[in-house]
C-alpha cells in the first residue's frame, strides 16, 4: 500500500517536551531477532582514515574509506559522516566514485594499503550502482589489498584497479587489471612479480587513454619489513593500458621502494612522484613537466621522505599546478610548485591522504590517524569531525561500578576508560585518557580505583590514581647484572598484561617472561625462563623497514603475547608467544610446560593470540591462533579439557576470517563468542556451529570481547569501530533446541529494577557522537519460530488481579523479540482546551510487583510473569513510594474527571446550541445554561493562546497536569508544597464540581424538558465516563 | 467470510514451494494474493483509523489517502486534532505543533510530494506507466524471514535544490509475497545520511483487500521509534473536502 506520510520528528518533539561465511550470517539473522548491538565509540579521538573521495560536481558529497571502520560518506559538506558500508570488510583501500554516474556508482577497494604491523586485510572489490544503499563483491577475493580503482570518465565500463596484493606472502594476484564490461570480467594488465604489487593508480584526467601506475616491492614478516627491491617502478601506459612503459628518466639508480604518482588537473604535463630510493640525498619529491618523459628531484625534507611504507600519497590543487600536498607525520603543502614544503597547521599526526575542495582550494580534508580533519585556510587552521567513531581498539576491560566503565587502548591515540553509559548518551565528555602514544591494554585494579595502562612496547606502564591525576611507571626494567643482550626483555608493541581474580594487587606482564607482581608493579619477579623460541633471526629489527630504516619497535618478536591466569586456581597460568609456544604452569611458575606441539592441524609458529582460562574446570581453556602475519588466514580455534594434553578445534567453516579472541560464558559451558577480523560469531553449542551475529554488529575487525559478570553485557573491543555492547547476553544461555522448536518461547528473565534517574541529559552538540545508552525499560524477551506476518498480534500487560494496564507492540521477528517496557501506564485522559497541557502527556509509573504478559496471536494466547521491584539501590523509604504513587494516582484521576466534566460541558454547550438553533423559542431559558457552563468551562481550561509564549493564563486543567507530572516524574514522596497545592487544587475542584452540579440542577432541566420531535431522549446524549476513559 | 483472503493466503504459503521469481511475478503475486489487482484499481480512497504509540502515549489517528492525490493524517491529542501532512490538490501543509495553526510545507517537499502523485493505492500498481523503475536486488533475511528485495526508482526529487534520486527498497516476504518492511535514505532533517525503516504486520482483510495493520517506524540500527496499529480499514468512503482544505482562517 501506499506509505504513509507522518512526520515521526514531531511526535519526537512532543514527547521531549511532555515529560523527560553467508550460512552463519544467515542463521545469525533468523536466531538473534532484536538482541542488537550499541555503539559507545567514542569518536573524540577519531581512528585512522586510509582515503579520501570528493563527488566531481556536488561538493555536499564525500566518502572516506577507514583503516577498520568501513566507508563513510558525508551528504552535508563535511559537517558529519555516516557508516554506509556496514555488513562488509572494514579495512579499506580505495574508495572511487565513478565521475560519469556520481551519484550512484562508487567502487570499494578493501584493504588498507598504509602497511602498519596492526594493519588489517581486505577480502576484494565491492560497486554499488545505488549511492551505497546496496553493494556487489566484484571479485579480487585474494587480493587482500587494493590500493586504487579509477573509471574511465567516458566510460563507466571501463575500470582500472591497483591490486597491491597480500603484506605478509607472495601472491601472483597482485598488478594492474583492467575491465571493459563495468566489472564482468578482469584482465591483469600488468604484473611483475610475487612480491612486487601496483601501490598507486591515476589516469591522466585530460586523456584517459594514459595511465599511470607504481608498483611497490615490499613485504612484511612478524619481525622486520622490507620496503623496496629491484622491481619497483612507475610505469605509463598511453594506449589505455594495452603497454606500459617504465618512465625512471631522472630517477635515482638502484633499488626503489614506495613511491605515488600524482597529475595536475590543470595541467597534465605536470606530473609529481616521490621516490623511496637506495640513498637518503635521492629520496622525495620528483616533478616531471614533459608528462614523465623526464623527471627533476625538488624536494626531500623530512615531511616528504618520512616512512613512505606509511604515508605516500600526494594531490595536486585542481587549479593550480604549482600547489601540491604530500601526506606525511604532519602534512605538508608547497605553493611553489614542490620546491619547498611548509607543515599543515596543527592537526594529528600521521596524515595519509589531503584533497582539495572542488570549488575552493582554501578548503581542504586531511585523513589522520585520527580522523578527518577539516580546514578553510589552505591547511593552517584544522578542525576534526567530531561523529566518527572508527577508533582502533586493541583490547578491552571493565570493571565493577555501576555503571561499569569500560578500558582500552587505541592505535596511535592513546588509553582510555569511559562509562559504559552516561545522563544523555556516551559523550566526548565522558572520556578520559589514561596513556599516551599506541595504546594497548588497559585494566582497572580489581579492587581499588587504580588503573594500569600501557603504551608501544611497554616503553612505559603506568599505574595511574584517576583520583588525584597521578600516574606512576613500573613497567619491568632489567635489573642489576642484567645489562646484557641475554637479559634484554623483550616486549611485544602490544605487550601482555593481566591481572587476577585472586589477589587483587597481583599484576602480571609478558616479555620473553612472565613477570609477576604482587605489589601492584612496585616489585617485579620473573616467575618464567624465557618461553618463546628466541630465534635470533626474528630479533634483528635495527635492520628493518628496507630502504628506509624504521625500528620504532612496532616489530619487536619473540614476546608473550597473552597471559591467563585461570580463575579457578592462581597456580595455574597460561601463557602464549607471538612466535607460537603456548606454555603452561600448574606451579604458579616453577614449571612450565610448552602444549604448543599437541595442538592438532596448527603450523608451526602460528601466534598464540589469546588464551581464555575457563571457569568450568581448572584444565579447560580455550587458545586462538593467528597465521595472518606467516601468510596463513585459516581460522585457529581450540579446547582443552586437560591441562593442553589434547585439543580439539571448535572452528567450522561457518566462520569467516581467522579469528583474535573468545570468551566463553559464565553460565552456559556451550555458549561462546568469538572475535574474528569480520565480525563476531557467537556458539550456542560449544563450537558444534556458529551465528555471525549481524544486529547494529558491523562486520569490524574484532580484537578483544569481554563479557561483564554483573550485568552480563558483552563488551566489545573493535579495531575500527570503536567499543561495542550487546546488552545482557543471558537470553543466550536459555536458547535450547527444545525451546526454538515452540512456535512462541518466553525466556525467563530476572526480575527488572525501575531505574530511578530523571535527570536532564547530556551537553553534546549536534554534530558529535553521542554513544547509545543501555535501555532501562524492563524488557519481555521471547523468540518465535515464524515471523508474524499474517493476523492480529497483541501483547498486554496485566496487574495481579488481570487487569489491563498498558497494551504494547509486540514484536514479530523470527527468532528473539525484545519488548521493551518503560514501566508507565499511558498518560491520563486530559479535558480539551485550546491549547495542550504538556504536564498532562506525562506517564505514571506501576508499582513494583508481579505482572503478567499477554501475547494474543491469532487464537493462541501465550502469558508471561514479569516481575518488577523498585531500585534495590535507592534510599527512598517505601512509606514514601506509595506516597507519591498514590498522590500520583489521585491526580491522574482527577485529570480524567476533570477531562470528563469538560467533555460534559462540550456535549451539553453543543447540543443546547444545536436545539437553540432549531427551536428559537426556547433560546431564552436555554441561553443561561450555555452562558453559566461557558463561564465555568472558562476556569477549567484555557480556552485561547497557543503552546508557547501565546500561552494563557493557565486554568485547573494546567495546574492540575503541571503538579500531576511534577509528582508523578518523581521518585521521591511529594514535598509539602506539593501536598499543599494538591489541597488547593482539590478545593478548587471541588467547588467547579458544585458549580457544575449547581448549573445543572437549576438550567440543564430548563433543555431536557424541551422534547420535541427533534429532541426526543430527554437528556443529552453523553457517553458514561468508563465509555468515555476508555476511548483512545 | 471475513478472513477469507486471509485463508486463502496461508493456503497458498502452505502450497508454495520456493523458485526463482521475476519481480512482475513478486509484484503479480502480491496483487493477486491481496484481493486481487482488478480489486486494487477500482479503489477511489482509504481510510485507515488507527491508535499511533510512541513510548507510553497513545494517539488517536486517521489516515485518508485519495486516487486523485489528497491525502490527510489526523492525530488526536488531549481532544484536540492535529493534521500533518494533508494534500488539498493544491497546497501540501501541517499543523504546527507549538502554535497549531495549518502551515505549508516549504516548496521543495510540496513539488516532491506532487511528484509521487498517483502512486494510490499502491505504488506498485501500474509503476512502469507511471514511469517507475522496479528490479529485485535479491534475497535478503528481514526479521529472520526470507525476503524479496525490490529496488523501486520513483522520478528524481530536489533536496536543497539539488536533483535526488529517489528511491525505495520495498522487502517482499518470499512466503506470503507481501511486504514487510520499506527501506529509504533520509535525504534531508536531522537524520539525514540515514536509513528510515517501515515494518508491516499484522495483514487482514477489509473490503476484500489484504492491508497491514501493524506499523512501526524507526531508524535503521535502533530500535523502532514509532508504532501504529489500525483498527478498522474502510475504502471507498465518502470524504469532505473540507478535511483536506488549507483552513482560511490562517
Amino acid at each position: 500500500m501506499k506509505k504513509i506520510y507522518f512526520l515521526i520528528t514531531q511526535l519526537l518533539f512532543l514527547q521531549a517536551t511532555s515529560s523527560f561465511g553467508q550460512d552463519a550470517v544467515a542463521k545469525g539473522k533468523e536466531l538473534f531477532g532484536d538482541l542488537r548491538a550499541r555503539h559507545i565509540g567514542p569518536a573524540l579521538m577519531s581512528g585512522r582514515i586510509s582515503d579520501l573521495e570528493l563527488h566531481p560536481t556536488n561538493d555536499r558529497i564525500i566518502l572516506a574509506g577507514t583503516a577498520g571502520g568501513g566507508v563513510w560518506k558525508s551528504t552535508n559538506g563535511g559537517a558529519t559522516f555516516n557508516s554506509i558500508f556496514d555488513d562488509y570488510c572494514q579495512s579499506i583501500g580505495a574508495v572511487e566514485i565513478d565521475p560519469s554516474n556520481p551519484d550512484n556508482v562508487i567502487w570499494v577497494g578493501t584493504g588498507e594499503t598504509w602497511t602498519r604491523n596492526s594493519v588489517s586485510i581486505g577480502d576484494g572489490l565491492y560497486k554499488t550502482v545505488d549511492g551505497g544503499s546496496n553493494w556487489v563483491k566484484m571479485g579480487f577475493d585474494k587480493s587482500e589489498r587494493i590500493a586504487g580503482v579509477q573509471v574511465n570518465p567516458k566510460n563507466p565500463d571501463e575500470v582500472y584497479v591497483a591490486v597491491l596484493g597480500p603484506l605478509w606472502s607472495d601472491s601472483e594476484e597482485r598488478g594492474l587489471y583492467k575491465t571493459m564490461d563495468g566489472g564482468k570480467t578482469w584482465n591483469k594488465i600488468l604484473y611483475v612479480n610475487q612480491t612486487t604489487g601496483c601501490s598507486d593508480l591515476t589516469l591522466d584526467p585530460k586523456d584517459p587513454n594514459i595511465v599511470y601506475a607504481t608498483f611497490w616491492d615490499f613485504r612484511r614478516q612478524p619481525w622486520a619489513f622490507r620496503s623496496g627491491g629491484e622491481n619497483s617502478g612507475l610505469y605509463k601506459s598511453t594506449d589505455a593500458g594495452k603497454t606500459f612503459n617504465k618512465i625512471h628518466n631522472g630517477f635515482p639508480k638502484g633499488k626503489l621502494g614506495r613511491m605515488a604518482i600524482a597529475v595536475a588537473p590543470s595541467n597534465s604535463k605536470i606530473l609529481y612522484t616521490v621516490i623511496e630510493s637506495e640513498q637518503d640525498k635521492d629520496k622525495g619529491l620528483y616533478r616531471s613537466d614533459d608528462a614523465g618523459a623526464s623527471w627533476k628531484q625538488l624536494n626531500n625534507d623530512f615531511g616528504i621522505v618520512v616512512r613512505p611504507f606509511y604515508f605516500s600519497r600526494i594531490e595536486v590543487d585542481p587549479r593550480n599546478p604549482e600547489v601540491v600536498v604530500k601526506a606525511g607525520l604532519l602534512g605538508s603543502i608547497s605553493r611553489d610548485g614542490g620546491k619547498t614544503f611548509k607543515n599543515l597547521g596543527p592537526n594529528h599526526s600521521d596524515v595519509h591522504d589531503i584533497v582539495f575542495d572542488i570549488h575552493n582550494s582554501d578548503h581542504l580534508y586531511a585523513a589522520t590517524d585520527g580522523g578527518i580533519y577539516r580546514s578553510w585556510d589552505g591547511g593552517t587552521t584544522l578542525e576534526i569531525v567530531e561523529n566518527m567513531p572508527v577508533c582502533q581498539f586493541y583490547h578491552v576491560s571493565v570493571d565493577n561500578e555501576e555503571p561499569y566503565n569500560v578500558y582500552g587502548g587505541l592505535q596511535d591515540n592513546g588509553c582510555w576508560f569511559g562509562p559504559s553509559q552516561s545522563p544523555g548518551g556516551v559523550e566526548a565528555k565522558d572520556w578520559r585518557r589514561v596513556g599516551f602514544g599506541d595504546g594497548y591494554r588497559v585494566y582497572p585494579h580489581p579492587t581499588k580505583k587504580l588503573i594500569y595502562s600501557e603504551m608501544q612496547g611497554a616503553e612505559n606502564v603506568w599505574r595511574f590514581d584517576p583520583a588525584k591525576d597521578q600516574a606512576k611507571t613500573i613497567q619491568p626494567l632489567a635489573g642489576a647484572g642484567e645489562t646484557d643482550a641475554k637479559h634484554k626483555l623483550r616486549f611485544n608493541w602490544n605487550a601482555a598484561m593481566a591481572i587476577s581474580v585472586h589477589k587483587p594487587d597481583r599484576f602480571y606482564m609478558g616479555s620473553q617472561f612472565v613477570h609477576r607482581s604482587e605489589d601492584m608493579g612496585e616489585t617485579w619477579t620473573k616467575i618464567s625462563p624465557d618461553l618463546t623460541t628466541n630465534d635470533p633471526n626474528k630479533q634483528n629489527q635495527e635492520n628493518s623497514g628496507g630502504l628506509s630504516k624504521d625500528n620504532s619497535g612496532a616489530e619487536n618478536h619473540c614476546t608473550v603475547f597473552t597471559i591467563a591466569e585461570s580463575p579457578l586456581d592462581e597456580n595455574i597460568i597460561w601463557a602464549g608467544t607471538d612466535d607460537g609456544n603456548l606454555q603452561l604452569t600448574k606451579d604458579g611458575g616453577k614449571t612450565w610446560t610448552n602444549v604448543i606441539a599437541n595442538v592438532p592441524g596448527l603450523p608451526k609458529s602460528t601466534m598464540v593470540y589469546h588464551i581464555e582460562a575457563s571457569v568450568f574446570g581448572k584444565g579447560n581453556a580455550y587458545a586462538v591462533f593467528t597465521g595472518y602475519q606467516i601468510g596463513d588466514k585459516n581460522t585457529y580455534v581450540y579446547k582443552t579439557t586437560d591441562f593442553g594434553t589434547t585439543w580439539k578445534s571448535i572452528a567450522t567453516p561457518d566462520i569467516y576470517g581467522f579469528a583474535r579472541n573468545i570468551q566463553e560464558d559464565y553460565a552456559n559451558e556451550n555458549l561462546l563468542f568469538l572475535g574474528t577480523e569480520f565480525g563476531l560469531y557467537v556458539t550456542l553449542n560449544g563450537g558444534g556451529s556458529w551465528y555471525k551475529f549481524t544486529n547494529n554488529m558491523p562486520a569490524a575487525n574484532v580484537h578483544f570481547i569481554e563479557l561483564h559478570k554483573k550485568t552480563n553485557d558483552l563488551v566489545i573491543a573493535t579495531h575500527g569501530r570503536g567499543i561495542i555492547i550487546i546488552d545482557d547476553i543471558s537470553p543466550l544461555r536459555q536458547l535450547t533446541e527444545e525451546a526454538m522448536n515452540k512456535d512462541l518461547f518466553f525466556f525467563t528473565t530476572k526480575p527488572t529494577h525501575i531505574s530511578e534517574t530523571n535527570g536532564f541529559g547530556g551537553a553534546s552538540t549536534e554534530t558529535q557522537f553521542v554513544g547509545e545508552n543501555p535501555s532501562t525499560a524492563a524488557r519481555i524477551i521471547y523468540y518465535l519460530k515464524k515471523r508474524h506476518t499474517l493476523g492480529k498480534m497483541t501483547m498486554e500487560i496485566q496487574d495481579a488481579t488481570g487487569n489491563k494496564v498498558m497494551e504494547l507492540t509486540p514484536g514479530k521477528s523470527k527468532g528473539i523479540n525484545v519488548v521493551e517496557w518503560n514501566y508507565n501506564i499511558k498518560p491520563p485522559k486530559v479535558a480539551t482546551g485550546k491549547t495542550f497541557s504538556f504536564g498532562g502527556f506525562t506517564s505514571q509509573r506501576v508499582p513494583a510487583g508481579t505482572y503478567k504478559v499477554v501475547i494474543q496471536k491469532g487464537k493462541d494466547t501465550y502469558t508471561n510473569n514479569l516481575v518488577i521491584e523498585y531500585d534495590p539501590k535507592s534510599e527512598v523509604p517505601l512509606a514514601d513510594r506509595k506516597l507519591q504513587e498514590e498522590t500520583t494516582k489521585k491526580l491522574y484521576n482527577m485529570s480524567q474527571e476533570l477531562a470528563y466534566m469538560v467533555y460534559e460541558i462540550d456535549e451539553t454547550v453543543k447540543y443546547a446550541e444545536g436545539v437553540k438553533s432549531k427551536n428559537a423559542a426556547a433560546a431564552k431559558s436555554i441561553t443561561p445554561l450555555i452562558t453559566e457552563l461557558t463561564k465555568l468551562k472558562e476556569t477549567l481550561v484555557v480556552m485561547k493562546g497557543d503552546n508557547y509564549v501565546g500561552a494563557a493564563e493557565p486554568q485547573l486543567r494546567e495546574k492540575l497536569s503541571d503538579l500531576y507530572s511534577k509528582v508523578a516524574s518523581s521518585y521521591y514522596k511529594p514535598n509539602t508544597a506539593e501536598l499543599g497545592n494538591l489541597q488547593a487544587l482539590e478545593t478548587r475542584f471541588n467547588n467547579s464540581k458544585t458549580e457544575f452540579k449547581k448549573i445543572k440542577d437549576k438550567e440543564l432541566k430548563k433543555l431536557t424538558s424541551l422534547l420535541t420531535p427533534e429532541n426526543k431522549f430527554g437528556s443529552v446524549p453523553m457517553k458514561s465516563y468508563d465509555e468515555y476513559i476508555k476511548e483512545p | 467470510m471475513k478472513n477469507k483472503l486471509l485463508l486463502v493466503l496461508i493456503a497458498f504459503v502452505g502450497s508454495h514451494v520456493a523458485q526463482a521469481q521475476t519481480v512482475d511475478e513478486i509484484i503479480s503475486k502480491y496483487f493477486e494474493n491481496t484481493g486481487g489487482i482488478d480489486k486494487w484499481k477500482s479503489l477511489q480512497n482509504m481510510k485507515m483509523t488507527a491508535t499511533g504509540k510512541q513510548g507510553a502515549l497513545e494517539f488517536p489517528m486517521t489516515i485518508v489517502q485519495l486516487k486523485d492525490g489528497r491525502q490527510m493524517s489526523a492525530v488526536t491529542f488531549q481532544g484536540k486534532v492535529i493534521k500533518q501532512g494533508v494534500y488539498d490538490g493544491s497546497t501540501l501543509w501541517s499543523h504546527n505543533f507549538t502554535n497549531m495553526k495549518a502551515e505549508k510545507s516549504d516548496a521543495e517537499a510540496t513539488e516532491n510530494y506532487k511528484q509521487d502523485i498517483g502512486e494510490f493505492p499502491d505504488p506498485f500498481l501500474n509503476y512502469k506507466e507511471r514511469g517507475l523503475k522496479a528490479e529485485l536486488i535479491g534475497k535478503e533475511k528481514i526479521d529472520g524471514t526470507e525476503t524479496f528485495k525490490i529496488k523501486l526508482t520513483k522520478k528524481p526529487i530536489k533536496v536543497d535544490g539539488t536533483p535526488t534520486d529517489n528511491v525505495v527498497f520495498y522487502y517482499f516476504d518470499a512466503e506470503n509475497f507481501v511486504p514487510i518492511m520499506t527501506e529509504s535514505e533520509i535525504k534531508s532533517g536531522p537524520a539525514k545520511g540515514q536509513i528510515s525503516q517501515n515494518k508491516m504486520s499484522d495483514y487482514q482483510e477489509a473490503s476484500g483487500l489484504m492491508f497491514p495493520f501493524s506499523f512501526a517506524q524507526g531508524l535503521k540500527g535502533q530500535p523502532s521509534g514509532f508504532s501504529m496499529t489500525a483498527s478498522k480499514v474502510e475504502v471507498n468512503v465518502k470524504v469532505d473536502d473540507k478535511d483536506f482544505a488549507f483552513p482560511t482562517e490562517n
